[in-house]
């Protein structure tokens, strides 16, 4: 059947992620990074994934390129699972599968030219025959993502977090990939330089049809970026839809919430602000039921008996909350 | 209106080995009392060391005050001796740093830290500086009975509500906000800032507010600076700013952040990067990115065209403002 | 026949142009190094003393014959620094000053000091070297794989650490024999402890870092991450580590040979010249300050290059 539907579809997704759990142990008890989320890419599309500080969403990110191991679920990548690939099947997937890192500083590693990082996949996967053919795609590369000509042999510590960024982007390229997890690449950029990168991650998609998984805090970033976006909240996925529909109208109680919180650069903008109340609880050994429930406004006891379902309210709107109907 | 805080060509250099760092060139503004300014600019803009320099703490021996005056309600900071600065800090000028973890000491529990404060500036007892400092928390929403916790006990959010009680304990007239959210998520942001807002409102302090946000400045400031290598750029109202920005650079800043009500293809970024603070350029410092460069940029650092309090360091309003503000101009100078 | 000689010549010029840009990178590198080293006076004096202690042990042979320092000559005995004698030397009688005395047995003193820091270079060296490797070796296991491996490494190692290191030396030497190598050994096994620990928390420090990461997703296996990605970035511990240590094992090897354990007379050594010394202490005291000031100097130049390396090394303290 779903094969059916997949055919069927205009775009088929490239990615489909059901039911992944990734819990860590902790002196505590065991930490739900991330409970039970489903959902898929389509190609050549960008997902934007959003949520606070240890919502789970760079652990999802990991978990596709599987650098974290999965406690449940399953992610097929064009057909493939992922989570049970052997090393070698692994080692083919890295080459469709990428992941552009936050910190420009930690990502890369200072012993090494700029050269050596850009071309270090295409050694190990042998991509290339011989110095000149090396050097000529690692030149290609660097002018793809807009690096000099001339830092070829610079080492990270002589450039700034733009230009390191880049390179992170050019080792991410350089095996062709389809998708690429990126995840907060520009959150440790300034904004004149946050522009470049994300002009230039955008003006890559088009050019080469890659598919993203965006993965930020930053609001105002992710909606300029993706074509769909999820909400995530302790590990869950509460809130996904279509960019433009999910912000002109958020749903889940939380979506609300943190939309109204962006601060907007423009006068006379300010909205009416929902303050939550409270802070995020603890993801060790989380009780059941709605993980939102102790900072919901619309909370009644109900809320905590059981986990809400993730449930098409409207086309295309998939919210997980009990009362999602009466904010439609 | 009285103005709380004067800066009037103020040098800040950092020194290394060989190497100058040229952090805060010629900076000059006045703040009025009672109104929060934000200050605008990317990393590297020389906006923590313009604080710091404003409660005279740049460290020596690498970090020098080179030239230029700040005063305080009327006092020579620089002049000042350690007693004085000591008196100041704290009392009348307080500091909120960026890192709540920081700011913190881990080994004391938050009330007794404020507390301290207290009684640093104030003839309290102890148990009145004990009473004070819960008094404090309550106003930052934590529960009194907290006071006797650790600064680890607490989540960032809730630190960072530690760290303004801290600094509000002693009502001082000015406050300097080091980019007070960054460190904190987005709904917890506007909690804190929702707080924030409050106690400035009802205390009439004066606050600094350093970000490189201008979403925060647009929702929480009445004048806005924008800084750029080390001076400030472009100066006036919020309205005047957002209404219309003139410099180059703030344009740029605009042009580079994502419109959240109108979708748009590509985002404008500045072109190239902030000059080397070491090997500044002759002309006028954004030159090298401006898209409206003339001849003229790069031989000749501008100087402040006033057009009607809306102030602007660009060539490009050299005319307009010769032919606006030559009244005013003179009017200043007399001042 | 030609085609093919100007494709190698072309390749060789395409090699040798990346060589040259790697020489020319890493002597940057190392300009930039010894620019932050050469602040350091003591750090270049005591290097200037280490370079000349190895050049005296490499050609201590052109100095002083090893037979010559090792033959007794009783009638030149306890000698005052300076003083001559007739040495009776492979069949003849030779005239000979001796620079800084002679022992009760009549033998150069000097000379022995020479032959004797051939003998402290190459146990200090041999001992790092061996030392270095095993404790390397487990250390990344331990740190890189965790786990299992790392439990009963670092289990190990603290017994190992809980035996006082002279107990362990002595338990060696004592039970394989006396001689060169197994003092080696001995003196080794006692360093490997500290290199498992300091590279095990330099690898737990490196591999969380996102390159790390990065590696791992651009498919290289464990092998590459480890020796192209984590230990280039933990070399400066280590070297800083090793320096020191050879200063100490300079000092154990002198210890253990002082206490008999080591290498005896009539070979020289540093220790063992002290060890003879001792009896006399009050008519010959010169006989004891001599290679009481030689491992004194050559141990503490070692500590002092170490702290030197440190500063250097340490890109935080890089201006």
């Amino acid at each position: 059947m779903s094969a059916a539907k997949q055919a069927s579809g205009a775009a088929a997704p490239i990615l489909r992620v059901s039911g992944l759990k990734k819990y860590f142990q902790s002196a505590h008890g065991k930490l739900h990074a991330v409970d039970d989320v489903s959902f898929d890419i389509a190609k050549g599309k960008t997902l934007g994934m959003v949520g606070e500080s240890g919502c789970g969403k760079s652990t999802t990110g990991r978990l596709l390129v599987r650098l974290h191991e999965a406690t449940a679920g399953s992610i097929l990548y064009d057909g493939q699972e992922v989570t049970a690939a052997s090393d070698r099947e692994l080692k083919k997937l890295r080459t469709r599968m990428q992941m552009i890192f936050q910190d420009p500083y930690s990502s890369i590693n200072p012993r090494h030219t700029v050269a050596n990082i850009i071309g270090e996949p295409l050694k190990i996967h042998k991509k290339v025959k011989g110095a000149a053919e090396y050097e000529d795609r690692v030149r290609s590369l660097m002018a793809t993502v807009g690096l000099a000509d001339r830092l070829y042999d610079a080492y990270p510590h002589e450039l700034d977090g733009g230009r390191r960024q880049r390179i992170g982007i050019a080792r991410a390229l350089a095996l062709d990939p389809e998708f690429i997890v990126c995840d907060e690449p520009v959150s440790a950029l300034d904004v004149s330089i946050q522009a470049q990168i994300l002009n230039l991650l955008m003006d890559l998609q088009d050019k080469l049809g890659l598919t993203y998984l965006f993965i930020t805090h930053d609001l105002s970033v992710v909606k300029h970026i993706s074509d769909d976006i999820v909400i995530m909240y302790m590990g869950q996925i509460v809130e996904r839809g279509p960019t433009e529909e999910l912000f002109a109208r958020p749903i889940h109680p939380y979506g609300q919430a943190l939309l109204s919180a962006i601060p907007v650069p423009k006068l006379n903008a300010r909205k009416e602000r929902i303050i939550l109340k409270s802070e995020v609880s603890s993801p060790i050994d989380p009780k059941p039921g709605c993980r939102f429930a102790p900072r919901c406004a619309y909370a009644s006891p109900e809320c905590a008996a059981a986990d809400p379902a993730l449930r098409e309210v409207s086309p295309g709107r998939y919210v997980a909350c009990r009362l999602a109907e009466q904010f439609v | 209106m009285e103005n709380i805080l004067e800066i009037s060509d103020l040098r800040v250099h950092y020194f290394s080995n060989r190497k100058t760092v040229r952090a805060v060139n010629g900076l000059s503004m006045g703040m009025e009392a009672g109104k929060v300014l934000g200050l605008v600019g990317e990393t590297g803009a020389g906006k923590t060391t313009l604080a710091l320099s404003i409660l005279n703490m740049v460290r020596a021996p690498q970090g020098k005050i080179v030239e230029g005056s700040i005063r305080f309600a009327g006092a020579d900071v620089l002049a000042m001796g350690k007693r004085e600065l000591r008196d100041m800090r704290g009392k009348d000028v307080a500091m909120i740093f960026q890192d709540p973890m920081t700011a913190l000491n881990p080994v004391l529990t938050v009330g007794e830290q404020i507390a301290e404060t207290v009684r640093k500036h104030e003839e309290l007892s102890i148990e009145d500086a004990w009473k004070k400092a819960q008094a404090m928390l309550e106003t930052v929403g934590i529960p009194a009975d907290r006071a006797k916790e650790y600064p680890h006990q607490f989540s960032g959010g809730m630190k960072q509500r530690v760290v303004i009680a801290l600094a509000l304990a002693c009502n001082p007239k000015l406050l300097l906000a080091d980019e007070p959210t960054t460190a904190l998520d987005v709904t917890i942001q506007a909690q804190v800032l929702d707080l924030m807002r409050k106690l400035i409102r009802e205390n009439g302090t004066s606050v600094l507010f350093i970000t490189h946000s201008l979403g925060l400045v647009a929702e929480n400031c009445d004048e806005v600076a924008t800084m750029y290598s080390g001076e400030i750029v472009e100066y006036g109202t919020v309205d005047q700013v957002f209404g219309k920005a003139l410099h180059p650079y703030t344009q740029g800043l605009f042009g580079s952040l994502p419109d959240l009500s109108a979708a748009t293809d590509r985002l404008k970024p500045i072109p190239g990067l902030m000059p080397d603070p070491t090997a500044l350029p002759k002309g006028c410092f954004f030159c090298p990115r401006c898209p409206h460069a003339m001849d003229i940029c790069a031989k000749e650092h501008p100087a402040d065209v006033d057009l009607g309090g809306h102030r602007v360091k660009c060539h490009l309003y050299a005319a307009a403002g010769a032919a606006k503000g030559a009244a005013s101009a003179a009017g200043r100078r007399a001042e | 026949m030609s085609a093919s000689a100007t494709t190698t010549t072309a390749v060789a010029a395409g090699r040798g142009s990346n060589f040259a840009r790697a020489l020319r990178r890493s002597g940057r590198n190392f300009a930039q190094f010894w620019r932050q080293l050469s602040r350091n006076k003591l750090a270049v004096i005591s290097l200037v003393i280490v370079v000349g202690f190895a050049g005296v042990a490499i050609f201590a042979d052109l100095l002083y014959e090893y037979d010559f320092v090792t033959s007794n000559s009783l009638e030149n005995a306890l000698l005052k620094p300076g003083e001559s004698g007739t040495v009776y030397y492979h069949d003849k009688d030779i005239e000979h000053t001796f620079i800084l005395g002679s022992d009760n047995y009549g033998r150069d003193i000097l000379g022995r000091l020479v032959h004797g820091a051939r003998v402290s270079m190459i146990i200090g060296f041999a001992a790092v070297a061996i030392s270095l490797c095993a404790g390397g070796i487990l250390g990344s296991i331990a740190g890189y794989k965790g786990g299992l491996f790392d439990t009963l490494i670092m289990r190990a190692t603290d017994i190992l650490l809980s035996i006082p290191t002279i107990l362990l030396a002595i338990a060696i030497v004592a039970a394989l024999g006396n001689s060169f190598f197994n003092l080696l050994i001995a003196i080794a096994s006692s360093m490997i402890p500290g290199y498992i620990r300091i590279v095990r928390a330099s690898i737990i420090q490196v591999k969380d870092q996102e390159f790390v990461e990065a590696a791992h997703c651009i498919g290289a296996g464990d092998f590459r991450i480890v020796l192209r990605h984590i230990l280039p970035n933990i070399t400066s511990p280590i070297i800083v580590q090793s320096t020191l240590n050879v200063g100490s094992a300079i000092n154990w090897a002198a210890s253990l040979s002082f206490l008999g354990l080591g290498i005896l007379p009539p070979k020289p050594e540093w220790g063992n010249m002290l060890s003879e010394a001792r009896e006399f202490i009050q008519y010959a005291p010169h006989l004891l300050f001599a290679p009481g000031l030689t491992i004194l100097i050559t141990v503490l130049a070692y500590n002092l290059i170490g702290d030197g390396l440190r500063d250097a090394l340490d890109p935080k303290l890089k201006r």
